[in-house]
């Protein structure tokens, strides 16, 4: 504690809460930048609580006009305000404490990437306050659509330009996690003994460096076109915008999945009391997964007629093989198992099945048949919900419930945390299955009305219901955050018994993370000495 | 086969099998391995299998295969346009409206957003379309036929539809383009070619349809 106050006296900063905002310690900006992202989380779920209204009192509660804002909004909050950032903040917080480092690779970049979060997303959202009202040209904002003529207006404007901060900044960080785990690994600590997370975090932050500048270059390129024109002609600017677009937005679905499966892994091994199955398998599936990842965007595009279907259709089904690995060592992992059935192991198993799902039906939209039947109606919305919020958000909560303890000295409740286990796990599914029913009709997204049929009112008045359970049981874990945090629990360095180097450390740990390592001789360092300790108690 | 209509439930008859299958087996397993871990006091088993793993890749590969196989087998026809088409008719999608025209002249367009265009198709024939765009991308979608192609301005999107059955075919816009996306509708209706025939000379406009043909 004696260095933060050498480095905090030098600001002349004395206003507290800017004081916070200024530390370049990686888990003070890791925290900061969770908080933001989950309560992006908040404001896109009320979003989504007003879009659902209106469907379920089939039109009359928002505008044409304003129900697209809302779901321009919705989905630009939860992807590039809410599961990327939170998902790369998980990494820069316990990517460099997985790794034995005392810091985060170029943490002033880490920093910088806070404030591009924030001052992206009030400028995105800021949108509202403007006379013609916040972007309408949905989260991928196509060309033309989203050109001048068709999209006039400063609420587009701020849209362009809060991507682009939030994604440079996300760039800043998948950079320093990349770097982190690449360059400052404690002594012992080979590539092949990073623990599974840090593994996943490595394959988001590749996608993230390869995938990111294209989602900047198609914002800059529709930036110039607004004002200039010329740069995204006629329909050949449609199309190139798309391929900019889907580069970065394939890849992105991954940055979205894959350090919530890291969550899972880690949550899953600690709670079955046994290493991580088929530990170097999975290495090879998430590498091979990530560069097939660069290779599937046209999937997106498979109705316009301006791509080789065929070809993308094979990259994209090809995906089942590495994931199939991935599920194999899930379920590897807990045979033989001695389980602990605690709320973030509960969550994982969530995650495991309802993800699962989210991961079928994307094969099902790989095969263009199908594709040209189900793109663009309810039955992608449900499979995507399916993958990022029944899937990732399972996943998240598994991480947060894992490792609370970890960044607050405090347990949560567990009766809680069941609680809102069982409310989320109801309100997911009665939320967004219904989606496939009536995508697999033909309603179509987007759609402030639709045609009056007794039976599609029937499904969206049930899937209403499911997001009003879905915000109860956010309630309930808003609930159990602050009265953990009030009435603490101390937690120790290591209430779980787990494996990685995050928990030989104090709770939360101090300003360069570590005391003293432990030796590394296997991804899972803390198993390898309780083992060790036992073999040496059995002889006698 | 140039039905879309019989592609789409072939693939899906395949499909989804599989899918409910494979989840119901992973399911199935996962609830096993979580009564039998409940009551384990210690854990242990060996945690690598690589053989094994490379073994199981090379069955998920095969059935990568098998997949697609039954894909393109059926993509390929909805992908070809015929040659001589009987008849080609040109449609134009533009905020927030459709207008349909045929070789001879005649065409129908909406009204207003309220009075899609009703227009008429024969039966059992490949319709070939020739889709564009005047301002941003529409989407042309028939859910009856299972299929739907995308309007860009200054592109032709050309493709081949088959009205199987005869009777109301709903067409919405499936690719959001602003305001009044939610209600850019245009029906089409499948009749014997004597009736098309009589239909396309007559340059009486169609009747509207009644509500709720929709599908």
């Amino acid at each position: 504690m004696s260095s933060e106050g050498v480095r905090t006296a030098s600001l002349p900063l004395r206003w507290a809460p800017l004081r916070a905002l200024a530390s370049t310690d990686h888990k003070r900006v890791a925290a900061h930048a969770v908080a933001v992202s989950f309560a992006f989380f908040l404001a896109g779920g009320v979003l989504a609580l007003i879009m659902r209204s209106q469907l379920a009192a089939d039109g009359g509660v928002v505008s044409q006009n304003v129900y697209d804002e809302l779901f321009t909004m919705h989905g630009s909050t939860m992807v590039y305000l809410f599961v990327v950032p939170i998902g790369l903040a998980a990494g820069i917080y316990f990517v460099p404490l997985q790794v034995g480092a005392a810091e985060v690779a170029a943490p002033r970049a880490a920093l910088a990437g806070l404030w591009l979060l924030i001052a992206g997303g009030v400028a995105m959202w800021s949108g509202f306050l403007t006379s013609s009202g916040a972007a309408t040209a949905s989260w991928w904002g196509f060309d033309p659509l989203s050109d001048s003529i068709h999209s006039p207006g400063s609420g587009m404007e701020l849209w362009i330009f809060g991507v682009a901060l939030v994604t440079i900044g996300q760039l800043l960080w998948a950079g320093c996690v990349l770097m982190t785990a690449l360059r400052r690994r404690a002594p012992g600590m080979t590539l092949l003994r990073m623990p599974v997370f840090t593994w996943t975090m490595v394959v988001t932050c590749l996608m993230t460096l390869f995938a990111f500048p294209a989602l900047i270059l198609a914002l800059a390129l529709l930036w110039a076109q607004r004002h200039f024109g010329g740069v995204l002609p006629g329909g050949i600017g449609a199309v190139d915008y798309q391929q900019l677009f889907w580069f970065y937005g394939h890849p992105v679905v991954y940055v979205m999945f894959f350090p919530f499966v890291g969550m899972v892994a880690e949550t899953i091994s600690t709670f079955s009391g046994r290493r991580f199955f088929g530990y170097r398998a999975f290495v090879v599936a998430l590498l091979a997964f990530a560069g097939l990842s660069m290779s599937v965007w046209g999937h997106h595009m498979f109705t316009m007629g301006q791509v080789t279907n065929k070809y993308f259709a094979l990259t994209s089904t090809a995906l089942v093989v590495p994931a199939g690995i991935e599920y194999l060592d899930f379920l590897g992992t807990l045979w033989r198992g001695a389980l602990r059935f605690t709320t973030a192991f509960l969550f994982a198993i969530g995650f495991i099945v309802q993800f699962l799902i989210g991961g079928l039906t994307g094969i099902v939209v790989a095969s263009p048949p199908l594709d040209y039947h189900l793109n663009m109606t309810y039955f992608v919305i449900a499979h995507f919900h399916y993958t990022i919020f029944a899937g990732s958000a399972f996943g998240l909560f598994a991480g947060i419930y894992y490792w609370f303890p970890k960044v607050t000295g405090a347990m949560l409740r567990e009766g809680l945390g069941r609680v809102h286990f069982v409310l989320l796990v109801i309100g997911t599914n009665l939320t967004f299955f219904p989606m496939f029913l009536l995508g697999a009709e033909g309603m179509l997204r987007r759609i402030s009305a639709y045609p009056l049929s007794t039976h599609w009112h029937g499904l969206n008045v049930l899937s209403t219901i499911g997001s009003g359970v879905i915000a109860l049981a956010t309630i309930v874990f808003i609930v159990n955050v602050a009265v953990s945090l009030r009435v603490r629990r101390p937690a120790g360095n290591d209430p779980w018994l787990a494996h990685t180097l995050e928990w030989a450390t104090s709770s939360p740990p101090p300003r360069y993370n570590f005391r003293e390592l432990p030796p590394i001789l296997s991804y899972a360092p803390l198993l390898d000495l309780r083992e060790q300790a036992e073999r040496a108690k059995a002889p006698a | 086969m140039r039905n879309s209509l019989h592609a789409y439930e072939h693939v899906r008859s395949i499909y989804f099998p599989i899918g409910i299958g494979v989840f119901a087996l992973i399911t199935l397993a996962l609830l096993g391995l979580l009564i039998a871990g409940a009551r384990r006091r210690r854990a242990g088993g060996r945690t690598e299998a690589t053989r094994f793993e490379a073994v199981y890749a090379l069955a998920l590969a095969c059935v990568v295969a098998f997949l697609l196989a039954v894909t393109y087998k059926a993509e390929t026809p909805l992908d070809t346009v015929a040659a001589h088409p009987l008849l080609r008719i040109h449609v134009t999608a533009a905020q927030w409206s459709w207008r349909l025209e045929y070789p001879n002249g005649r065409n129908v367009a909406s009204v207003s957003s309220w009075r899609p265009p009703v227009a008429e198709v024969p039966v059992g024939e490949e319709v070939e379309f020739w889709g564009s765009s005047r301002d941003v991308i529409h989407g042309f979608y028939i859910p009856r036929l299972r299929f739907q192609r995308q309007f860009l301005p200054g592109y032709v999107t050309r493709f081949d539809m088959t009205f199987g059955q005869p009777g109301f075919y709903g067409g919405a816009c499936s690719v959001y383009c602003g305001e009044q996306h939610a209600f850019m509708h245009f029906e089409l209706r499948a009749v014997p070619r004597a009736q098309f025939e009589s239909w396309l000379r007559s340059g009486a406009p169609a009747e509207s349809s009644a509500a709720g043909s929709r599908a």
